[in-house]
């Protein structure tokens, strides 16, 4: 890793809440406030498929470090987002996760790439097919990195290398913890 | 002398502790002087062959090191000390010769002089280099006590004793020894003249820092680390002329350290730093500066951070303390704080970038040094965040400044003195000459999405400064937030609900701002009838407003408007006629969301400790009895709001906690008109309000005829007398008649579960409290319903397990207050476990007596004996273990497993932790049994002891390590749907898989790494979202979970 600093400046944005909340006891499709009982057997009655969505694999990456701000998330930093998360519309198991680096000559950006890469291997149901790619316009070498990100081949030699898998490690040591508590 | 003259020779022959005891007896009863002891010695003290002589000179010491001080005159000390410091040169007795020197230089008679010769003969033939640890420990306690008794001899010496000594102390490495040392340097330091030194005396101090020392493990001398550096720093921080030589080395360490060192050195700066004055900081203040900058701007870790901030304030109240005085009125500062504050609004012209959030710590951080420097960096700071936010160009960066804006107004208000009982002059609130143009930005952040968050934040700081703001100008504050809820309510949750923390904020102060204008505004968007069954965006609009209500009406004032303007809403949905549909499900949700509400508040207003609860008694209550009584009268066979029974579940509650708050005298008029209305159906006394109760239908709840909706009221009986003292009676001629006719009651008349546990509840709470009177009901009577309503098998399985409950409730109340005839009802239970249709029932009642309830509690003022708990637990956990590890019949076996978990999930960990060697396998043979809920609650239990052993490295660990194997197997099992249709299942046990690698040595749970991670890979496609969540915190833990 250089030791060179692409953008030791960058701007910071606000992180949005991970859901909206609802007053307490609150149920949606009830007429009722929760007393706070008999709330398990209603969980569990039904193992209806709720579907994977935007939302839930952009809570998996929003909290991933950036490898230059340890101390801030690549939100905060708005690198991804979950509008840059799309589904393939004629196969729900294909999904392109498109990223944003915060200066277009970012040296980072393969890394970054490549943590979130690992993030959603180790996190999602193997049947996805995931492309990664930065957005059009926002990298000088956008075409290379696209090539990269997307080798299996590249990828699997990179998590090879020790010293790069301990800094991933340590990208990834933030995630699913909340963002208030990193942002300190 | 001939006796002395013997103990000499035998000591010599064979060293003999005895021997020494026997010649320091004979010199304390003055059979014997010291001189003759010498005397007595006299050829071995000069005995050509060195081994006797060092024989000879350790005895006198050892003699010495014992005897009476006071034995020893003027005159035997000097000869001595003129003796041992002779024996110094000679290098065979340099070791027993300091070991006298020790006691004698302690002794009253050892004079400044001979104290002088001491220490020229230590310096002069002392070689430390040559001597081990003790040995040089003995020079610097010899050291220690001439600097401590004669001082100002060893100053008189001057450069001779600073140099000597020097030359003593430098290299040396051992701990103990440094402790000694560092001791003696600090007085060297404070007292002596030490100008020609100070380059030495800093090599002997400086050179330790920072202190690496690490104590081994199970160090038997207990010196810590953090010894060592409290006493290097008080030689670091005891005079200024140390300054110009420790000032490099410290920024040094700060710019080269690990963070441990650069903590180190910042907390040594922040105590040095003030001693070494002015001056010497004003040397170094730029270099300082620009290092504190880094650690500031690019931290290493936050604890560091933090320090560095510190040290930045120590640093600029050192520069300018003195200057104070001169300063004072003047707007102007010059040098560091200066620069600093230029160079940081230079970086705050870009609000948005991350390193404005170091820079606005930076300012808020000068803030809490001087006076002059505080007034200055405000002076700076807040016309420039002002004059950001007006900037056109500026206007999508107005969140962030706010931001900033809010920060700097939270450190003006925190740097004001904190004596609450004054109020600060106007002057003395730093913020005051900038209020107007802050006030403005704030209020028109609000109006922006953007920035209402931060300008929220900083209104409430504002309003927190005291003394800041007029009256007036809350109540502009509070007409701006109530526009901002008014606009974006049900768009921005977050923002409503810092929206209603500020006005929480204002209303503890000044709760008519808030009554007047935020309330009418919320009561006047609730409706005054349910919205339609499909009209969710109403209801949730109406839940929305309530939730707000509630935050909003602690305050006595604005509770008290709360409760008169809910009841009157109440009453209208309550009266409103059917709709044409004749559906009253919505209107009986509305009402239970309003008394839900009143409940709520109640109960934070009793957690708060508020005074005024009390006075609803009459304002509350009655109307709630009169709505819920007229109700239950007039609905003989029309459909009635209230007679909803989940409506008269949370009225009960209501009821409940206000009745609890009542003291014992309060509560006995209260108590009366209950009875009278319900034993004998006078409802005046209790009822009133403005549903008029009919003369021509009798309340008679308790009556065999009377209504379903009449017995459900027994619920607003039973919520009354739960919350009554002990010393409350009940207005009956006979208590335990009373209670029989209420079991009999349970038994025959109720129909359904609300009237069961309603009464239940009531004779449970009666038996705990009122015990005195009831022998003879808890013998016979009670003895009677178990033998024809639990253990009897020609009653219906249904009605034996509500007796069960009533059996649990009734031993629950004597369990608590330590009563031993609970023993006896425990024990009725084990008797069930054979019974097939019940045997589940009991086993689960075992634990169900101790399982925490909101009942018999210390707010209802039940009698509760301490740890009553863990005395239940002991007497039954080894026969339940004894009876699940038998092989006589599975049934049996099993109903005891079922005992087991329901004990476990009630009790504390701590309560049985100690067994769980014995536990764990019971347990594991739990997670077998065809019970999801068991499944569960035998997992959390796992999962409690997993996450207690990963805090620390314990037997628990090694527990759960033993059963490895089959818990990640059986865990994985429990986790994929295929095998688990259970939601909460699934979730317990990928909790259960999360923690075990930080629970569990790697080499033990390496083998399972391969299978967890693939096996968990197939739980990633999980139906259930809340399921996927835990499953990716499982395998990433697992992932992270190396060698």
């Amino acid at each position: 890793m250089s030791s060179e600093i692409f953008n030791p400046n960058p701007t910071i944005f606000a992180p949005t809440k991970s859901a909206r909340s609802l007053p307490p006891g609150v149920r949606l499709h009830s007429l009722w406030l929760d007393d706070g009982e008999n709330r398990d057997e209603e969980q569990d009655d039904s193992n209806a498929f709720e579907a994977i969505d935007q939302d839930e694999i952009f809570e998996l990456i929003r909290s991933i470090s950036d490898p230059e701000h340890r101390n801030m998330s690549l939100e905060q930093l708005a690198v991804v987002s979950a509008p840059q998360i799309t589904f393939d519309e004629r196969n729900s198991d294909r999904l392109t996760v498109e990223f944003t680096p915060t200066v277009p000559h970012c040296g980072m950006s393969t890394f970054i790439g490549l943590s979130i890469r690992v993030r959603l291997l180790r996190s999602l149901p193997t049947r996805y097919k995931i492309d990664i790619r930065v957005k059009p316009g926002s990298h000088q070498s956008e075409h290379a990195l696209n090539k990269q990100l997307n080798d299996k081949e590249r990828v699997a030699a990179a998590l090879e290398n020790p010293a790069l898998l301990e800094v991933l490690e340590q990208c990834l040591s933030t995630v699913g913890r909340d963002v208030d508590a990193i942002d300190t | 002398m001939e006796a002395l003259q013997r103990v000499v020779r035998t000591w010599i022959a064979s060293e003999q502790e005895e021997d020494v005891n026997t010649a320091v007896s004979e010199v304390d009863n003055g059979n014997a002087s010291l001189l003759d002891l010498v005397k007595a010695l006299g050829e071995y003290l000069t005995s050509e062959e060195d081994e006797l002589r060092t024989k000879g000179v350790e005895f006198l010491s050892l003699v010495l090191s014992k005897c009476l001080p006071q034995k020893l005159n003027r005159q035997s000390v000097r000869v001595l000390v003129n003796f041992y410091c002779g024996k110094l040169e000679d290098t065979e007795n340099i070791i027993p010769a300091l070991k006298g020197l020790i006691p004698l230089t302690s002794m009253p008679a050892f004079a400044s002089t001979d104290a002088i010769e001491v220490v020229r003969a230590l310096v002069n033939h002392v070689k430390m280099k040559a001597l081990v640890q003790s040995q040089r420990f003995m020079v610097y306690t010899i050291v220690d006590t001439l600097v401590a008794k004669h001082r100002d001899a060893l100053k008189s010496l001057g450069k001779e004793f600073l140099s000597g000594y020097i030359s003593l102390a430098e290299g040396e490495k051992d701990p103990r020894n440094l402790l000694l040392a560092f001791a003696i340097d600090r007085v060297l330091l404070l007292e002596f003249d030490i100008s020609a030194h100070v380059e030495h005396l800093f090599n002997i101090t400086l050179c330790y820092f920072p202190i690496t020392f690490r104590p081994p493990p199970d160090d038997p001398y207990g010196i810590t680390t953090d010894d060592l550096k409290n006493a290097l720093s008080a030689c670091l921080n005891s005079t200024p002329l140390l300054g110009p030589l420790a000032i490099p080395l410290f920024l040094e360490k700060l710019t080269a350290g690990a963070p441990v060192t650069k903590r180190d050195t910042l907390k040594a700066l922040d105590s040095c730093l003030p001693v070494y004055g002015p001056s010497v900081a004003r040397t170094h203040a730029r270099k300082l500066w620009n290092t504190l900058k880094l650690e500031i701007f690019q931290p290493t870790d936050s604890a560091t951070e933090q320090a560095a901030l510190h040290t930045a304030q120590v640093l600029i109240k050192t520069l300018y303390s003195a200057d104070e005085a001169e300063n004072k009125g003047s707007e102007d500062i010059e040098g560091l704080a200066k620069d600093a504050c230029e160079e940081c609004i230079q970086i705050l012209r870009e609000p948005e970038k991350s390193q404005a959030k170091p820079a606005i710590k930076v300012m808020c951080a000068f803030m809490e040094t001087t006076p002059s420097v505080a007034r200055f960096t405000l002076a700076q700071v807040t016309p420039h965040l002002v004059k950001l936010f007006l900037d056109p160009d500026e206007l999508p960066n107005r969140g962030p400044t706010l931001r900033l804006l809010a920060d700097v107004i939270v450190a003006a208000r925190d740097s004001m003195p904190k004596d609450p009982e004054v109020l600060p002059a106007e002057e003395d609130i730093p913020l005051a000459p900038y209020k107007d143009e802050v006030l403005g930005v704030l209020t028109v952040g609000l109006t922006a999405r953007s920035s209402a968050q931060s300008a929220l934040d900083g209104l409430k700081a504002l309003v927190t400064t005291r003394g800041l703001l007029t009256d007036e100008e809350l109540g502009f504050v509070v007409h701006k937030v109530n526009e901002l809820l008014q606009d974006g309510q049900e768009e921005n949750e977050d923002i409503s609900d810092a929206a209603l923390d500020l006005l929480t904020t204002i209303s503890v102060s000044a709760p008519r701002h808030v009554s007047e204008t935020t309330l009418p505004l919320f009561f006047g968007s609730l409706p005054d009838h349910a919205p339609a069954r499909d009209d969710q965006a109403a209801r949730l609009k109406y839940w929305r407003t309530l939730s707000s209500l509630a935050t909003l009406c602690k305050q006595s004032d604005l509770f008290e408007t709360l409760v008169v303007r809910l009841l009157t809403k109440l009453d209208l949905v309550c009266d409103s006629a059917p709709a044409a549909s004749g559906d009253i499900e919505p209107s009986a949700a509305y009402a239970h969301s309003i008394l839900r509400t009143i409940a709520d508040v109640l109960e934070a207003k009793i957690k708060l400790g508020h005074a005024d609860v009390v006075k609803y008694i009459d304002r509350l209550v009655p109307r709630v009895y009169n709505l819920f009584i007229y109700s239950a009268l007039v609905s003989e066979g029309a459909l009635l709001v209230a007679t909803e029974p989940r409506l008269v579940a949370v009225a009960a509650r209501v009821i409940t906690l206000v009745v609890q708050t009542l003291s014992a005298q309060r509560q006995e008029p209260f108590v009366a008109a209950l009875f009278a209305a319900y034993v004998h159906g006078d409802v005046k006394q209790l009822a009133e309000g403005h549903q008029k109760i009919p003369s021509h239908t009798r309340f008679e709840p308790f009556d065999v005829e009377a209504s379903s909706s009449q017995k459900n009221l027994l619920a607003l009986f039973s919520a009354a007398v739960v919350g009554l003292h002990k010393e409350v009676p009940l207005p009956v001629s006979d208590e335990a008649a009373f209670l029989d006719m209420l079991l009999r009651w349970v038994v025959t008349v109720a129909d359904n579960a609300l009237q069961r546990d309603a009464v239940v509840h009531t004779i449970s709470s009666i038996v705990n409290k009122r015990i005195e009177g009831l022998s003879a009901f808890l013998t016979d009577k009670l003895d009677v319903f178990w033998t024809t309503q639990v253990a009897s098998t020609t009653q219906p399985p249904e009605k034996r397990r509500e007796a069960i409950l009533t059996w649990t409730w009734v031993t629950k109340a004597l369990l608590v207050r330590g009563d031993p005839r609970a023993a006896d009802h425990v024990d009725r239970f084990f008797q069930l476990f054979g019974d097939e249709e019940i045997s589940w029932a009991a086993a689960r009642a075992i634990g169900g007596v101790v399982a925490a309830d909101n009942l018999l509690t210390k707010k209802n003022h039940a009698v509760i004996k301490f740890l009553y708990a863990q005395k239940y637990c002991t007497s039954v956990l080894p026969r339940i273990i004894e009876g699940a590890k038998s092989t006589d019949g599975s049934k049996q076996q099993n109903a005891h497993l079922v005992a087991l978990t329901s004990i476990i999930k009630s009790v504390p960990k701590a309560v049985y932790v100690h067994q769980m060697p014995t536990l764990m396998p019971l347990l594991l043979r739990g997670l077998d049994l065809p019970d999801y809920e068991i499944r569960a609650s035998v997992i959390d239990t796992l999962l409690a002891t997993a996450e207690g052993s990963s805090s620390s490295a314990t037997k628990e660990s090694s527990i759960l390590a033993e059963h490895a194997s089959s818990l990640v197997s059986t865990m994985l099992k429990n986790s994929t749907v295929k095998d688990m249709p259970s939601v909460r299942v699934r979730i317990s046990a990928l909790r259960f898989l999360a923690v075990l690698p930080s629970a569990m040595r790697y080499d033990v749970l390496h083998p399972q790494k391969a299978v967890v991670l693939r096996e968990l890979a197939k739980v990633l496609d999980d139906p259930k979202k809340a399921v996927r969540k835990e499953a990716v915190e499982a395998r990433t833990n697992w992932y992270k979970f190396t060698g």
